[in-house]
This record gives structure tokens, C-alpha cells and sequence, in this order.
């Protein structure tokens, strides 16, 4: 995998942008769900 | 929360056709990316870069008509929406010269180079940049409402003009043949369906912060009401 990866430098921009968009995504998920709740409290 | 995950599963997979379909001079299996003279490996930045001026356009647009809406029918919703819209086309804007100007310097060999389509995102990075500085300079929620309506108006009519109109009438470095050449797509049907599939994800990802946007600012707004 390291020598893969090591002579294939795309892969390794693939995987950072990969990591990156996975952590983008999730915080928009966390974000959505709280939301969500704020939004139930303020009717409360 | 289903469409949201499969909105998540789709943009991995773009992401990960973008980078990893072979680009072949004669492409002949169906994953091959056609080989764009001077481009090579480059050429996958129109995956990427090109929805985020897609999503700037839209946003501005959006923009645009939630103003007339708020100077129609006096809905502070309207201008919380209108507002939201231009603070998100505006950072897709950034996105959108910051990975092009990247991209230019292994290209073109220089960071920035004043082509048509550089100096009209930079023009539209000034309008919005004054937008908000308009709107921060305002004192009063009707009165800041109004006037960034107008200005919203006035300034997404020229977002047309700059993003489709003036690179057309000046000849730039863009590689424009690597998407239309002689009105006819140049690019295969893998290329155009992953260029296609990001589009309509960036646009589905754009509506989805903005709608996160604004109900923030809604709920902003009715905090600062009880606080009055």
C-alpha cells in the first residue's frame, strides 16, 4: 500500500481531499441535528 | 437525514471518479477520461472548480430574487434569505479564485493573470465584499433590509454579464474547448457524466448549508426580538 501510494502521488491528494470532505460532511450533520433541536427548544 | 447521507455517499463517489479515472488518448473502456492537450492530469480540476462558479452564480441569483421578494412583500424572511444566499455565493466565490488561481500557476505559470474570466470573479468578490460592508454600515432591520434589497437587485443583474456575457466577448487563457469546442461538448460521456453529477451534488450541498444558514439567522433574529 505505502509503495503504491508512494509512487502514485494522486492518490495520496485523493485520500486528503477524501479525509477532508469526510470531516466537512460530518460537521454538516452535527450541525443540522442541532439545529433541529435548538429549533425545538425555541418553540417550546 | 436519508437524503442527506446519500447526498454525502454521492459527492465521495465524484470525488473519488474525479481523481482516479485513467485520462487516455484514446479512451475505449468505459471509466477512460479523454487526454486535453496541455492539460493532462489538470484537466480533473473542472470537476471541482467549475461547480463552485456554478454555485456562486446560483447563490447570487438567489440572492437577487429574495431581494425583489423582500421589496415586494416587506418579509423580513425574505431578507434573512437573501442576505444568506450572497455570504454563501460569496464564499464559493473565494473557493472557486482561490483553487483557479492554484491551478493557473502549474498551468500558466503565474498565480494570477488577468484573464476575462479572473478579472470578472474578481469584480464580483469587490460588489459582495461591498455588500456586506453595506450591510454591517446600516443601522435599523428595515432600513438595512431595504437597502441591501436594492443593492442585492442591482447587483446580481450584473452577475450574468460577468460570469457568461464578458468572457465570451474577450478571448482568455481559459480552456474553454475542453468543455464546449465549435457549440458541440468536447468532453466523452464519462467525463460529462461526472462533470454533470458534481454540478447538480454542489448545487444539492449549497442548498443544503444554505437552508442550515437560515434557520440560524432566523433563530438569531427571534432571540434579538425577545432581547428588544
Amino acid at each position: 500500500m505505502y509503495e503504491f501510494l508512494s509512487q502514485n502521488a494522486l492518490y495520496i491528494v485523493l485520500l486528503i481531499v477524501l479525509i477532508g470532505w469526510v470531516g466537512i460532511f460530518s460537521y454538516l450533520l452535527r450541525l443540522d441535528k442541532k439545529m433541529t433541536k435548538l429549533e425545538k427548544m425555541f418553540k417550546e | 437525514m436519508l437524503l442527506k447521507l446519500l447526498l454525502g455517499l454521492w459527492l465521495t463517489l465524484i470525488i473519488i471518479a474525479g481523481f482516479s479515472f485513467p485520462i487516455t488518448e484514446t479512451p475505449t473502456n468505459w471509466y477512460d477520461l479523454p487526454f486535453v492537450p496541455g492539460l493532462e492530469d489538470k484537466a480533473r480540476i473542472i470537476f471541482f472548480h467549475v461547480p463552485m462558479a456554478w454555485v456562486t452564480t446560483l447563490a447570487f441569483i438567489i440572492s437577487l430574487i429574495y431581494g425583489i421578494k423582500y421589496l415586494a412583500k416587506k418579509e423580513i424572511d425574505h431578507d434573512l434569505i437573501s442576505s444568506s444566499s450572497a455570504g454563501l455565493g460569496l464564499m464559493f466565490c473565494i473557493l472557486a479564485t482561490v483553487t483557479g488561481s492554484l491551478w493557473a500557476k502549474f498551468t500558466w505559470g503565474s498565480f494570477w493573470n488577468w484573464d476575462p474570466r479572473e478579472t470578472s470573479i474578481f469584480v464580483l468578490l469587490l460588489i459582495y465584499g461591498a455588500y456586506f460592508a453595506l450591510r454591517s454600515a446600516i443601522e435599523g432591520e428595515e432600513k438595512k433590509a431595504t437597502l441591501s434589497a436594492v443593492y442585492a437587485i442591482i447587483a446580481g443583474i450584473t452577475v450574468p454579464f460577468f460570469i457568461f456575457i464578458m468572457p465570451r466577448i474577450v478571448e482568455g487563457l481559459h480552456p474553454n474547448e475542453a468543455i464546449v469546442s465549435k457549440g458541440k461538448i468536447s468532453m466523452n460521456r464519462t467525463m460529462l457524466v461526472i462533470f454533470l453529477s458534481s454540478l447538480s451534488g454542489f448545487t444539492a450541498l449549497f442548498f443544503w448549508i444554505l437552508n442550515l444558514r437560515v434557520r440560524t439567522e432566523r433563530l438569531e433574529h427571534k432571540q434579538s426580538l425577545k432581547g428588544d
